[in-house]
């Protein structure tokens, strides 16, 4: 007898893990929880564990990568071996290579990077624990990272993912719901500024879903924003009030 | 806000589904009345617009209104009109013109000495800067050979009289800039000051520097 699937989402709109189509997964964050790095930041998002360091601005090393006009932003994401069901070798692959080029340049846009010419500033994203919608995470992470390190920004950059289900949309996927979906959608988002640093899609949506889609998303970034926000609040204020 | 927005954005995609419900006048008139000073903002929260004031330390113009660029708390100055930020974060270390800079020497020529700078002002920074220490820079008396004034691995203190193209100039032209500690470059035993010149305890070796005022009592 054929084994029957699993259904993602049920009858009342509610998912595997209990969420509603336009809920996101309980969201943890911690600011400034490495002492070593210039800026840091720890995000809980479901299973997601991901930790982001900056060290910067300095020096740029090798000097030929120095650019002239503007500070040079270098960004690795990367998955520890241990981050996945099956041990993944710790040497970057090629989707880490990609994403931390979409990483960037989704946070590029946000920094004053003319401010500081001929340095760099280095940014370190360490997936400890994955469960779907690293890349999203990791740039809501980030961005709090930079803000930790002082560096002046635009906007906090805040993303998240939107998709399809069981042909319903969904906020937020899961490591499930990726693989066994239809459709995905991360976007990454500047709230105050209200532009987009990042777009992408994998899998198959009509013309009307992605629309909705993105708007879902939208509608995440919003709240996870809000999240980022009390994250600074609570270390620098409380900080305050411990030197008084 | 919805025609400027995201020109800067080279990878940007313009969202028209975004911009329905934000930037509207009543979220602005909301935001505008309920603030004051001492408020707890992140990067881009808004603060007013140019026509009210004159934007300070810590904030940005965009399409005529002031935003945070650090997080922080507002500063209101109604007498001078201004608004600011003051930062909570951690400040960027960067050297500047006049900055006081500890750093190592790393190599000297006949004429420059070449010095990775560690810390800047009382703050270290996570990796370094190189400066460049030129021989008229060194004292205001003349100075015939930089090898009488340096050697390699010392710390020393200078100030940062350039940064043209980020190289960073330095001197020691002051009586508390110099040499702060330095090391017997034939046993390797840390150097004692007596009178003008610097003695090693270990194997009696008398060295010459352009040491600064306090020498050796400098904590880092």
């Amino acid at each position: 007898m054929p084994k029957k699937e699993e259904k993602l989402i049920n009858k009342d709109g509610i998912r595997s893990d209990g969420r509603k189509s336009n809920e996101l997964r309980p969201t943890k964050i911690i600011v400034g929880n490495l002492p070593n790095a210039d800026g840091s930041a720890y995000i809980e998002q479901g299973k997601n564990k991901i930790l982001a360091g900056v060290y910067g601005p300095h020096e740029v090393h090798p000097k030929h990568l120095a650019l002239p006009d503007r500070s040079l932003l270098r960004c690795r994401y990367h998955m520890a071996p241990f981050s996945v069901d099956e041990r993944k070798s710790p040497a970057p692959s090629r989707r880490e290579h990609e994403l931390s080029k979409i990483i960037r340049q989704a946070l590029e846009p946000a920094i004053f990077l003319k401010y500081y010419p001929r340095t760099s500033i280095d940014l370190f994203i360490e997936v400890l624990q994955a469960h779907g919608g690293t890349r999203c995470a990791g740039i809501t992470v980030a961005s709090l990272a930079l803000a930790d390190a002082g560096i002046p920004m635009r906007d906090l950059t805040v993303a998240c993912a939107a998709g399809k289900i069981d042909g319903q949309l969904v906020l937020d996927l899961n490591d499930i719901e990726d693989k066994k979906g239809e459709a995905d959608v991360p976007l990454a988002y500047m709230p105050n500024l209200n532009a987009v640093t990042l777009l992408q899609m994998d899998g198959q949506l009509t013309l009307g879903e992605f629309e909705d889609a993105v708007r879902l998303s939208l509608e995440g970034c919003k709240k996870l924003y809000n999240i980022q926000k009390e994250a600074l609040r609570a270390k620098y204020v409380s900080k305050m009030e411990d030197e008084e | 806000m919805e025609e400027y927005q995201a020109l800067w954005l080279s990878a940007a995609i313009r969202s028209p589904i975004a911009s329905r419900d934000m930037g509207s006048k009543q979220s602005l008139v909301k935001l505008l009345t309920k603030r004051q000073s001492g408020q707890f903002v992140t990067p881009g929260n808004l603060l007013g617009v140019i026509e009210e004031f004159t934007p300070g330390q810590g904030t940005y113009i965009e399409n005529g209104r002031i935003y945070a660029k650090v997080s922080g708390r507002t500063l209101l100055d109604m007498q001078n009109k201004t608004v600011s930020v003051y930062p909570l974060a951690r400040l960027v270390r960067i050297p500047k013109i006049g900055s006081i800079i500890t750093g190592q020497v790393s190599s000297i020529q006949n004429k420059t000495a070449h010095v990775r700078i560690f810390k800047i002002g009382k703050d270290l920074i996570s990796g370094v800067f190189s400066g460049l220490l030129y021989i008229s820079d060194v004292s205001r008396s003349y100075v015939d050979s930089l090898h009488d004034t340096f050697k390699p691995g010392d710390i020393i203190r200078a100030k940062v009289i350039s940064e043209k193209n980020r190289t960073f100039h330095l001197s020691t032209v002051d009586k508390n800039l110099g040499v702060l500690y330095a090391y017997c470059s034939q046993c390797g035993e840390f150097l004692q000051q007596k009178r003008y010149k610097l003695h090693c305890s270990a194997c009696g070796r008398i060295e010459k520097r352009r040491f600064a005022g306090d020498y050796g009592e400098a904590a880092f």
